[in-house]
C-alpha cells in the first residue's frame, strides 16, 4: 500500500478538521511521487482526503503548476512577461524549440524534457528567468540554452 | 424573538420599509422593481457576486454595486436600471459579455419560452453584436448523466449548479474545472454525476445548458401544463408541478414549499415517472392463467370474481397495505373490508407512535435546530432525501449533528425507529417512516371501523400495492392463503403469487391527500389520466354490493375521515401549500430509553459490527422501470465510521473483506460521517447473505 | 538624492538564526511581548505604515478592525501574503530569501498584535527557493519556544495563479478551494480563514514591523514623505542595467530610481516608458518620470506604486504589443468567476491582436476603448478592472502609435519590437486544454 494515504494523514492533521485545506498540498505531494495526476492519482488522493476526485481535479485545474497531462523527466519554464520578454525571453524560448525539437508546450520527443512559457515568475530584474524542475536561473541568454538542455539530457547518460 | 429592526431603502425614488439586512433584490421586489439577476439563488448560500447582471448605483459609493450581494441599510438610496443610465449601462455590458459566447440557438433550445437569460436580454440587452471574433464552440451536448445533458457553448458560467452540488447536495460531483475563460463546467472524466439529488441542477440553470434528457425536444413552453401536485414515493411528500403534454407527464419541477422541500427535490421523484408507461403496467383486472401468466378479465367479471373471493374469505380476510394509497383509496378500503365483512385484520405499513405529534415541526425548523441527533440506521437521505438536505443545512449554519445516542437534550432528533422516536429528549422529532403515506393509511384504517381482528388463519389476502406485493414477508403469507387479491401498477410484482390483480393508479393520476413524515396533510392532484378506472371508482361499486357506501370521489371520502381523524377540515382547504397542524397537547414520558444501549448492544455481544442493510433510494418498482435512473444504484461499498475504520487500519475507498461466519464479500470501504461507531452499512441488493454481525478487514 | 539605498528591512541580510541574533534580531519581539496588543497596534498606527500588497491601506488600522475575542469568540489568523505574482515585481522573493527571520520576526509581532497564535504563509509555488530559506529558518526556531511562543507557523505553498494574490481568493486557496474572490464585505478581518477574524498582509509590511517596533512609530514616520512613510524596496526591470531590488526612501525621483539605482538604459537606446508599480498600473511616459515615487506624487499622474514593480521599457517597445501582452497575462489569469472580466479580457486581447495585425479599422479602436469602460469598475474584484485600465492607459498616451497600426495595415516597427511575437502561456494549451472546436 502507498505511503502517499498516511502522507496525507499527515498533511491533513496540520489544518483544522472539517476544512479542505489539505488539498493543494496533498495534490503537490501525489504530483512529486507520480509526476502528474492521472484520474487514477486524483481519485487516490481524493480517497484520502475523504473527498470526491471531481473536487480535486477542480482544484486542480485552476493552478498552472498541476499537471494533468504526463510530462517529461524535467520541466523547463521560461518566462515570457514583459520584463523577461523585453531583453530576449522569446529567443531563448525559441533556443530551447530548437535544441529539443518540440514547441513549447510539447515534449522532446525522448520524453527527457517539457518545454513551456509561463507568466511572470517574481525574478524580473534577474531577466530572463528559466525554471529548470522548478530552481530558478537568472540572466538566462539563448546562448545558455544548449548548455542547459545538454546538462538535461546528460541526466540520461548519467543513468540516474 | 424580538422583531427585525425596520429600516427605510429608497429605490428609484421609491421608499419601502424592510427589516434591516433584507437582501437588496428581495428589497426592491418589496417596492415593485427588479433588479434582474443570473447567480443569484439565497437557496444556494450567501451570494457570490459571479454573474454581475444585477449592477445598480448606489448613493455614496462611486462603483456600481452588485445589487445580489448587498443588504438592506437604512437610508440607503439605491439606483437600477430604471432610473440610473449608469447602472442600465452596466447590465447592458454584462448582456453583451455574457452574450460574447452564447450560441443564441433559442429556436432549438429546450429553455426556450421559459429562459432567464433570454428574457433579460428582452429587457435589458444590447441589440446588435459587436463581437467579430468566433465563438468559443464545444462538443455537444455531453451527457454529464444518463438523466442530463450539458450544452457547454450555452453555459454563462453563473455557477449555480456547482454551488448546488459542493454546498447544498454537497456531493463533490458537479464541479467547474480550469480557470477563467476555459472554465467549464464537467464531473470527473467521463463518469456520469451520481447523486442523489443531481436533478435540481436542471432547474437551476438559468440558460438551456443543463437539460433534462427525458425532456429535450420533448414540448415547448406553450404547449405544457404544469399541475400542482405532491410526490408520492417517499414520505417527505415534496411538492412538486407536473407538467404535461397532450395527457402525458414529461417532466416533474420542483414546487417550492419552504417549511417541506425548499425546492429541491430528489433524482426519485423527479425522474421516475416513465414509470407510468412501464410495459408491465396493469392496464385491466386480471386473472391467474398459469404459474407465472395472467390473463385479462373484462370488469365486470372481474368485479363477480373479486365479491365471490371476498364472501369466501369474509371476516377472515387479511389486508396488507403498502402505505402508497391515498387517505382516501385506504378508507374506502378499509371501510369496504371492515363494515362490508368485518375483516379488521390487517398488516399495516407501520407503527407510528401518537406521542410525536406532540413533538410536531416542520421539516425547515431543522435548519435552525442547534443540536441535532440523528439515530437512524437506514441513511437518512436513502429514506427521506430531502431531510439530508436539511440536515446539511444545519450543519453548515453551525448545527452539532451526533450519530447514535446524544448525551442529553437536543433540539432536534430525526430517526428511523419509532421507540427512539417517543423516547429520547428533544424538542422536535422527526420520525422517518418507511413508506410514503404510512401514517395516512393507518389513520385512515382505524377510522374505518372499530372491529377487533377474529385470530384465525386468513383464508383470503388482499394485498394492496407492488412494493407489499414484493415483501418477502407478505409473500410468505401468501403461499398459505385460499385467494390472493392484489391492487397495483405492474404485472410482474403480482405474478406467481396473485390469483386475482385489480389495476391500482399512481399518485400522479389520482386526486387525495397524503400524510408526510411531519404530519402534514398534502393534496395530491390529478395531472394525467390514467389508463385504468381510478380506484374509488371501481371500490364503489364492490362497495355497493356489500352495501358500503363508498363514494367514488375522493372529496367525499375525505370529508368523512376529516371528521374523524383531521379536525373536520375540508378538502378545498387543504391547499396547494399545505400547513401542518399544530402541535398536540404534550403527554410526558413515563420512562426514558437508553438509545445507545438499544443500538450499540449487539456489537459489544460480539465485538464485531452490527450490519444494517439498508434499502436504497433508487430501488424498488417505480425506479426498476425507469431505465435511466439505473446508474444511480449503490455501487457495491460497505460504509463505517472513522472509528471503526482506524481502528481496523482500513483506508479510505480501500477494498474490504466484510465476514460473518461463513460468508465474505469484498466490497470498497467508505468512511462516512453519518454513521455512530459499531455500525457498518451496505446497501441490501449488496449485501449477500451476511449477518447481523460482521467483521471488516483490511 | 543618491543612489545609497536606505536599508531597514533588508539591512544586515542573513539566513542565520546565530546572526541574526548577533545583530540584535527578534529584540523587537521581546519589545513588542512587553507591550499589550494594542499598544503595538497604536505604534503601527502612528509609524503610518501603509500595506505593500499593493492596495496601501494602513497597516496599523486594518489590525484594529480584528474584533476582540470576547465579542466574537473565534480564533483569530494571520495569513501572509507572498503570492507575490505581480509582473514586474519579485521584492518578497528578496525579503524571504535574504531576511527570513526578521520576517518570522515580523510574523509573530504581528500575531501578538492581533492575539492570534496560528499564522500562515500563503506563498506562491513556483518560490521553491526562498520556500526553502524560510523553512530552514523555521526550523532553527524549533527549539526556541522563547522566540515562538505559542505561535505555529505554517507555510502554506500556492500552485500558480496570480489571483491568488488578491486577499479572497488566497483565502479560499488556503482552504483548499479554487482560488476565487470573494465578494467583500464580509472583510476579513471580520469572517476570513475558515469564517474567522483574519488579518491579511504582505510579506514585506510584515518584514517592516520589526524595525518600526525597534526605532519607534514615531521615528519610521520621520522617513519618507507625507502619505507615504518609510521605506519601500522596489524592483527594478526591463530595460535597465542593473536591474534588481532597491530599498529605497519613500518619494525618491522615479528617474533618480531608473537611472542612479538601475543604472539606466543598457545598449544605447532611450527611454520610452515606465510602468511605475507591476503590471496593473498606469503607464508613465518618458516625460513623466519626474516624479517622487510616493503616493501622491503618482496619484497626480493617475497611477501608483501598486506592489513597487517598477518596468523600464526602451525605444524599441510596441505599445500596442505591450498591451497584448499585458491582457494575454490578465486573460490568463482572470479566474472566471465574474463575467466582464472573464469574457472582457479575452475581448480585449483579441481586439488588440487585430490591431497589431493591422486588420483593424478605426472603429476598433473606439470599440477598444468601449470595451475596457464596460469592463472597468464592474468586475468583482480587480484584476478585470486593471487589464482595462492599463489597456486604455495605453491608448491615451500613446495613441498616434495605435494609429498608426491602423493606417499602415500593420506594426510599425515591422517585427523590430522588443515584445514581437512572444509566446504567451494563453497562446499554449499544456495545462488541461479544453476541446476547441473551431466556429
Ligand atoms: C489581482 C490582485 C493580485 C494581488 N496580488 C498580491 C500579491 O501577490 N501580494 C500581495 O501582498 N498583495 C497582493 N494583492 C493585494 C492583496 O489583495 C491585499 O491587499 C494585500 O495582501 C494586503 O496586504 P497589505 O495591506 O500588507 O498590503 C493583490 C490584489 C489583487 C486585486
Ligand atoms: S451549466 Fe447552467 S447553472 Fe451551471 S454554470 Fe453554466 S449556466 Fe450556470
Ligand atoms: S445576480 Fe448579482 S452578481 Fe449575479
Amino acid at each position: 500500500m502507498s505511503s502517499l494515504y498516511d502522507e496525507i494523514q499527515a498533511i491533513r492533521a496540520v489544518y483544522p478538521d472539517d476544512s479542505e485545506s489539505a488539498v493543494l498540498p496533498a495534490l503537490r505531494r501525489a504530483q512529486q511521487e507520480h509526476g502528474w495526476l492521472s484520474a487514477d492519482v486524483l481519485r487516490e488522493v481524493a480517497d484520502a482526503l475523504e473527498t470526491t476526485p471531481a473536487y480535486c481535479k477542480a482544484v486542480a485545474s485552476f493552478y498552472d503548476q498541476f499537471h494533468l497531462a504526463p510530462i517529461g523527466e524535467h520541466l523547463v519554464e521560461v518566462c515570457t512577461n514583459v520584463s523577461c520578454a523585453v531583453v530576449g525571453a522569446q529567443q531563448v524560448v525559441e533556443a530551447f524549440e530548437s535544441e529539443l525539437e518540440c514547441r513549447a508546450g510539447e515534449t522532446s520527443a525522448d520524453g527527457k524534457v517539457t518545454l513551456r512559457t509561463v507568466e511572470c515568475l517574481g525574478g524580473c530584474g534577474w531577466a530572463t528567468i528559466v525554471a529548470v524542475d522548478h530552481h530558478y536561473r537568472t540572466h538566462v541568454k539563448a546562448d545558455d540554452v544548449p548548455e542547459i538542455v545538454q546538462e538535461l539530457r546528460g541526466d540520461e547518460q548519467r543513468g540516474d | 424573538m424580538s422583531s427585525p429592526e425596520l429600516v427605510t431603502v429608497t429605490i428609484d425614488e421609491r421608499t419601502v420599509q424592510v427589516a434591516k439586512g433584507t437582501g437588496m433584490v428581495e428589497t426592491a421586489a418589496a417596492a415593485g422593481i427588479e433588479i434582474p439577476v443570473f447567480c443569484y439563488e439565497p437557496r444556494l448560500g450567501a451570494p457570490v457576486g459571479a454573474c454581475r447582471m444585477c449592477l445598480v448605483e448606489v448613493e455614496g459609493m462611486p462603483k456600481l454595486q452588485a445589487g445580489c450581494t448587498l443588504s438592506a441599510q437604512d437610508g440607503m438610496i439605491v439606483r437600477t436600471a430604471r432610473s440610473s443610465p449608469k447602472a442600465a449601462e452596466g447590465q447592458n455590458s454584462t448582456l453583451e459579455f455574457i452574450l460574447v459566447n452564447h450560441p443564441l440557438d433559442c429556436p432549438v433550445c429546450d429553455k426556450g419560452g421559459e429562459c432567464p437569460l433570454q428574457d433579460l436580454t428582452f429587457r435589458y440587452g444590447p441589440g446588435n453584436t459587436r463581437m467579430t471574433f468566433p465563438k468559443r464552440t464545444f462538443e455537444k451536448p455531453i451527457p454529464i448523466s444518463p438523466l442530463i445533458a450539458l450544452d457547454r457553448e450555452r453555459c454563462i458560467l453563473c455557477y449555480r449548479c456547482t454551488r448546488f452540488s459542493e454546498s447544498v447536495a454537497e456531493d463533490g460531483q458537479l464541479v467547474a474545472i480550469n480557470r477563467g475563460a476555459q472554465s467549464v463546467i464537467a464531473t470527473f472524466e467521463d463518469e456520469p454525476y451520481r447523486g442523489h439529488f443531481s436533478g435540481n441542477v436542471t432547474e437551476l440553470c438559468p440558460v438551456g445548458a443543463l437539460t433534462s434528457t427525458q425532456y429535450r425536444f420533448e414540448a415547448r413552453p406553450w404547449e405544457i401544463q404544469d399541475v400542482p401536485t405532491v410526490c408520492g414515493l417517499c414520505p417527505v411528500g415534496c411538492n412538486i408541478n407536473a407538467t404535461t403534454r397532450e395527457g402525458k407527464v414529461k417532466r416533474i419541477l420542483s414546487r417550492n414549499h419552504p417549511q417541506v422541500d425548499e425546492g429541491w427535490l430528489c433524482d426519485k421523484g423527479r425522474f421516475a415517472f416513465v414509470h407510468l408507461h412501464a410495459r408491465d403496467r396493469i392496464t385491466a383486472p386480471l386473472r391467474k392463467a398459469g404459474p407465472r401468466r395472467f390473463e385479462a378479465l373484462d370488469w365486470d367479471e372481474a368485479l363477480d370474481l373479486v365479491e365471490e373471493a371476498l364472501r369466501r374469505g369474509g371476516h377472515s380476510t387479511l389486508t396488507t397495505l403498502s402505505g402508497s394509497e391515498s387517505v382516501e383509496e385506504a378508507y374506502a378500503l378499509a371501510k369496504l373490508l371492515r363494515r362490508g365483512l368485518d375483516a379488521n385484520a390487517a398488516v399495516l405499513p407501520e407503527e407510528v407512535p401518537d406521542a410525536l405529534d406532540a413533538f410536531r415541526a416542520p421539516l425547515s425548523s431543522l435548519r435552525d435546530a442547534k443540536t441535532i441527533a440523528v439515530v437512524s440506521d437506514t441513511p437518512v437521505v436513502e429514506r427521506a432525501p430531502v431531510v439530508d438536505l436539511w440536515l446539511k443545512a444545519a450543519r453548515r449554519a453551525g448545527a452539532a449533528i451526533s450519530y447514535g445516542s446524544p448525551d442529553g437534550r437536543v433540539d432536534a432528533l430525526v430517526t428511523d425507529d419509532p421507540e427512539i422516536a417517543a423516547s429520547v429528549e428533544a424538542t422536535n422529532v422527526y420520525f422517518l417512516p418507511l413508506t410514503p403515506n404510512g401514517r395516512g393509511v393507518a389513520d385512515a384504517w382505524s377510522a374505518a371501523g372499530d372491529g377487533e381482528p377474529v385470530d384465525v388463519k386468513p383464508r383470503v389476502l388482499v394485498i394492496s400495492g407492488d412494493e407489499e406485493a414484493l415483501d418477502p414477508a407478505v409473500r410468505a403469507v401468501a403461499t398459505e392463503a385460499e385467494v390472493v387479491i392484489g391492487i397495483g401498477l405492474f404485472e410482474a410484482s403480482f405474478r406467481g403469487i396473485a390469483d386475482l390483480v385489480l389495476p391500482g393508479t399512481s399518485y400522479l393520476e389520482r386526486d387525495g391527500t397524503t400524510i408526510n413524515l411531519e404530519g402534514r396533510l398534502q393534496r395530491q392532484r390529478r395531472a394525467v389520466l390514467a389508463p385504468v378506472p381510478d380506484v374509488l371508482a371501481w371500490l364503489s361499486k364492490l362497495g355497493a354490493r356489500f352495501g358500503v357506501e363508498i363514494s367514488p370521489y375522493s372529496s367525499v371520502e375525505f370529508e368523512e375521515i376529516s371528521a374523524r381523524c383531521f379536525g373536520g377540515i375540508s378538502y378545498g382547504d387543504v391547499g396547494p401549500q399545505a400547513s401542518l397542524p399544530p402541535r398536540a397537547e404534550h403527554q410526558p414520558k413515563t420512562q426514558k430509553l437508553e438509545t445507545g444501549s438499544l443500538r450499540e448492544s449487539v456489537s459489544a455481544s460480539g465485538g464485531g459490527l452490527r450490519l444494517v442493510a439498508y434499502k436504497p433510494l433508487f430501488s424498488g418498482p417505480a425506479v426498476e422501470r425507469t431505465p435511466e435512473l439505473q446508474f444511480q444504484r449503490p455501487a457495491g461499498e460497505v460504509q463505517l465510521a472513522r472509528a471503526d475504520a482506524l481502528e481496523r487500519k482500513i483506508r479510505n475507498g480501500q477494498t474490504v473483506t466484510v465476514s460473518s461466519n461463513g460468508t465474505a464479500l469484498e466490497l470498497r470501504a467508505r468512511i462516512a460521517r453519518d454513521l455512530a461507531a459499531g455500525t457498518v452499512r451496505i446497501a441490501v441488493d449488496d449485501a449477500g447473505d451476511l449477518h447481523a454481525v460482521v467483521e471488516v478487514k483490511a | 538624492m543618491n543612489n545609497v539605498a536606505t536599508e531597514i528591512v533588508l539591512k544586515d541580510a542573513t539566513t542565520s538564526l546565530a546572526e541574526y541574533e548577533a545583530a540584535g534580531g527578534y529584540a523587537a519581539l521581546a519589545q513588542a511581548r512587553a507591550l499589550t496588543p494594542e499598544q503595538v497596534t497604536d505604534e503601527l498606527i502612528t509609524s503610518e505604515l501603509r500595506g505593500r500588497g499593493g492596495a496601501f491601506f494602513p497597516t496599523g488600522r486594518k489590525w484594529s478592525f480584528v474584533p476582540p475575542k470576547n465579542t466574537l469568540p473565534k480564533p483569530h489568523y494571520l495569513v501572509v501574503n507572498a503570492d507575490e505574482s505581480e509582473p514586474g515585481s519579485f521584492k518578497d522573493n528578496e525579503i524571504l530569501s535574504r531576511v527570513p527571520h526578521r520576517f518570522i520576526e515580523g510574523c509573530l509581532i504581528t500575531a501578538h498584535a492581533i492575539d492570534c497564535t496560528n499564522v500562515f504563509v500563503y506563498i506562491r509555488g513556483e518560490y521553491s527557493g526562498p520556500y526553502e530559506i524560510l523553512v530552514g529558518a523555521l526550523e532553527e526556531l524549533r527549539d526556541r519556544k522563547d522566540i515562538r511562543g505559542d505561535v505555529t507557523i505554517v507555510v502554506h505553498r500556492g500552485a500558480g495563479a496570480y489571483i491568488c494574490g488578491e486577499e479572497t481568493a488566497l483565502l479560499e486557496s488556503l482552504e483548499g478551494k479554487r482560488g476565487q474572490p470573494r465578494s467583500k464585505p464580509p472583510f476579513p478581518a471580520i469572517s476570513g480563514l475558515y469564517a474567522s477574524p483574519t488579518v491579511v498582509n504582505n510579506v514585506e509590511t510584515i518584514a517592516t514591523v520589526p524595525p518600526i517596533i525597534a526605532m519607534g512609530g514615531a521615528e519610521f514616520a520621520k522617513l519618507g514623505v507625507e502619505n507615504t512613510r518609510g521605506t519601500r524596496v522596489v524592483s527594478i526591470s526591463g530595460n535597465v542595467v542593473n536591474g534588481g531590488n532597491y530599498e529605497i526612501e519613500a518619494g525618491m525621483s522615479l528617474r533618480d530610481i531608473i537611472y542612479d539605482l538601475g543604472g539606466g538604459i543598457p545598449d544605447g537606446r532611450t527611454l520610452k516608458a515606465v510602468v511605475p508599480g507591476g503590471s496593473s498600473t498606469v503607464i508613465l511616459t518618458k516625460d513623466e518620470i519626474d516624479v517622487g515615487y510616493d503616493f501622491e506624487s503618482l496619484a497626480k499622474l493617475q497611477t501608483s506604486m501598486g506592489s513597487a514593480g517598477i518596468v523600464v521599457l526602451d525605444d524599441r517597445c510596441c505599445i500596442v504589443q505591450l498591451g497584448i501582452r499585458f491582457s494575454e497575462f490578465y486573460e490568463h489569469e482572470s479566474c472566471g468567476k465574474c463575467t466582464p472580466c472573464r469574457e472582457g479580457t479575452r475581448w480585449l486581447t483579441a481586439i488588440l491582436r487585430k490591431l497589431e495585425d493591422g486588420r483593424a479599422g478605426e472603429h476598433e479602436l473606439d470599440l477598444l476603448l468601449d470595451v475596457c469602460d464596460r469592463i472597468n469598475g464592474k468586475c468583482l474584484c480587480p484584476l478585470g478592472d486593471s487589464d482595462a485600465i492599463i489597456v486604455a492607459s495605453y491608448v491615451a498616451k500613446f495613441r498616434d502609435e495605435f494609429v498608426a497600426h491602423i493606417e499602415e495595415g500593420g506594426c510599425p516597427f515591422g517585427g523590430a519590437s522588443s515584445l514581437d511575437h512572444v509566446l504567451a502561456p494563453v497562446a499554449m494549451h499544456t495545462h488541461s486544454p479544453v476541446a476547441e472546436v473551431p466556429a
